[in-house]
């Protein structure tokens, strides 16, 4: 039976070896150790205030993972790591197919609002695989005179219908441009 | 509205069999209590990593709705639009940006819904979804769920009793939330009209006026074709962005989203301005660049719908 400390640590990364395999072979599994997995992983965004996942996150994250060389001889020093990514890939790829990533964005903007809002052009944006180009366009900041395009756009919008003026709440927030000015 | 909920159902039928009366029924419910109520209240928009606060007000009355926003997070910013059109308020940089309802094509745009109401379950399947409590109302709510990948799904919760939304999600294909907005606080009933009046006299302010006229943009050699189902041509102007550019605007809609293809001179945009795909929350943008003019899709809608309707934009120097 999976312990609450033993997932506990492995976070913190405390566990090496059998121990970290076994722990994470448990997490693997639905059940209740995912469940404590989910749950202290969630307690600790909040409490450090981690940002949301940028959109379709676990999809480029695999797809980056897919894409990385292998290597046919590994240093003794990349041994552990290594064996860090074998262990994790599973889990990561697991947690995607079970809408983890989902989960945490609806739950994550649950927390205390903050006041302050997040420039949101500066959100990190993963580049793109060589594989994915083909398919993805070129991912650009925010145009300078988005909010001008958005006002001119809203009333055209019949979300006004059923909302009334609160959509025109749909701007960036002024400082994610100011940064940039 | 029952039986216009039903004739619905039946005309649209065998194919569209999937949406339900009582939620058609209850999304018309939405949009007359959004034309017919007087409230105040305080909601949440979120997306992304952001949160905000906002105030809200609404007066409906004989002559026409009054209503006022006011984000009380972060950079100040207060929108009030009357009948005669959306003014915007920007104390930081004393500005206030005007659209006016003036056009022909703005005035006819509250009829955008109820005749595509009909459309709808051609491109969405309309369901009842689970109840709720939110903000002390108990509230029923409707699941839009998009038939095809051209558009966003939504989440809409409403008083049971009035109709009033309370909150909204938008989610993407995978059912990951995009944007919500969510009332904490409301008061539905009669609202004192200082709630709806600015709070700046704005003397003196900066004003850009969008100065939107009726256009045709292919006399000017432009072709603009949104050509994704369901999408029609809602309005077409020319009007001001910001101070001085004249740029053409082209609007689409499917009854619930909007896109508007943007047409300008690229000699006025001076600062360097990236070609390609940027997002905002429910709200995807992309760029790019035609005969030397920036052509510029905003889209209530996932990227390829934008991107799809930006490629195919054409210029051709008129004969």
């Amino acid at each position: 039976m999976m312990t609450k400390e033993k997932i506990s640590e492995l976070m913190d990364g405390e566990l090496e070896g059998s121990d970290a395999a076994r722990t994470l072979s448990a997490v693997r599994d639905e059940g209740e150790g995912r469940q404590v997995w989910r749950t202290y992983h969630l307690i600790g965004d909040t409490l450090r205030d981690t940002r949301m996942l940028s959109q379709r996150f676990s999809e480029r994250m695999a797809a980056s993972l897919a894409a990385e060389p292998t290597v046919l001889a590994p240093a003794a020093g990349a041994a552990a790591a290594q064996s860090w990514r074998r262990h994790l890939m599973p889990v990561a790829a697991g947690l995607a197919a079970a809408g983890f990533v989902g989960s945490v964005a609806f739950l994550v903007p649950l927390q205390e609002p903050t006041l302050v809002p997040q420039p949101v052009a500066q959100v990190p944006q993963v580049r793109p695989t060589p594989a994915a180009v083909a398919a993805d366009p070129v991912r650009v900041p925010l145009p300078l005179a988005t909010d001008d395009y958005l006002l001119a756009h809203q009333g055209y919008s019949p979300r006004n219908l059923l909302q009334g003026v609160a959509p025109y709440v749909r701007t960036v927030s002024g400082q994610a441009l100011e940064g940039r000015r | 509205m029952r039986s216009l909920a039903l004739l619905l159902a039946v005309g649209c039928g065998f194919a569209q069999a999937q949406s339900t009366p009582e939620a058609l029924g209850l999304l018309n419910k939405i949009q007359n209590a959004t034309q017919r109520l007087s409230y105040t209240g305080t909601f949440v928009y979120q997306t992304g990593n952001r949160t905000e606060i906002s105030r809200i007000s609404r007066i409906a009355d004989a002559s026409g709705a009054t209503e006022k926003l006011e984000v009380l997070d972060g950079v100040p910013r207060e929108v009030v639009r009357t009948r005669d059109g959306v003014r915007c308020y920007l104390p930081a940089s004393q500005t206030v940006k005007v659209e006016r309802a003036g056009s022909r094509s703005q005035r006819d745009f509250p009829a955008i819904l109820p005749d595509r109401l009909a459309d709808l379950p051609q491109h969405y399947v309309a369901s009842r979804g689970e109840s709720a409590r939110i903000a002390g109302f108990d509230c029923v709510s409707v699941l839009l769920t998009p038939r095809d990948d051209l558009r966003h799904g939504y989440v809409l919760w409403a008083d049971a009793n009035t109709g009033m939304l309370l909150r909204a999600r938008t989610v993407n294909e995978k059912g990951e939330t995009l944007e919500q907005f969510t009332f904490t606080q409301l008061q539905i009933g009669p609202v004192a009209r200082d709630k709806v009046k600015p709070r700046h006299a704005a003397r003196n302010w900066r004003v850009e006026d969008a100065d939107a006229a009726p256009a045709d943009l292919s006399e000017a050699g432009w072709t603009v074709n949104a050509d994704l189902p369901g999408f029609r041509k809602i309005g077409e102007v020319r009007r001001r962005l910001r101070e001085s550019l004249l740029v053409g605007q082209v609007v689409y809609s499917d009854g619930l989203a909007a896109v508007s293809v943007f047409i300008e001179p690229l000699a006025d945009r001076r600062e360097l301005t990236g070609r390609g795909l940027s997002n905002l929350g429910a709200i995807n943008i992309y760029t790019r660049e035609v005969a030397n003019h920036l052509v510029t899709v905003v889209g209530e809608t996932p990227a390829a719908s934008v991107r799809r309707i930006a490629d195919r934009v054409e210029f051709k120097r008129p004969q």
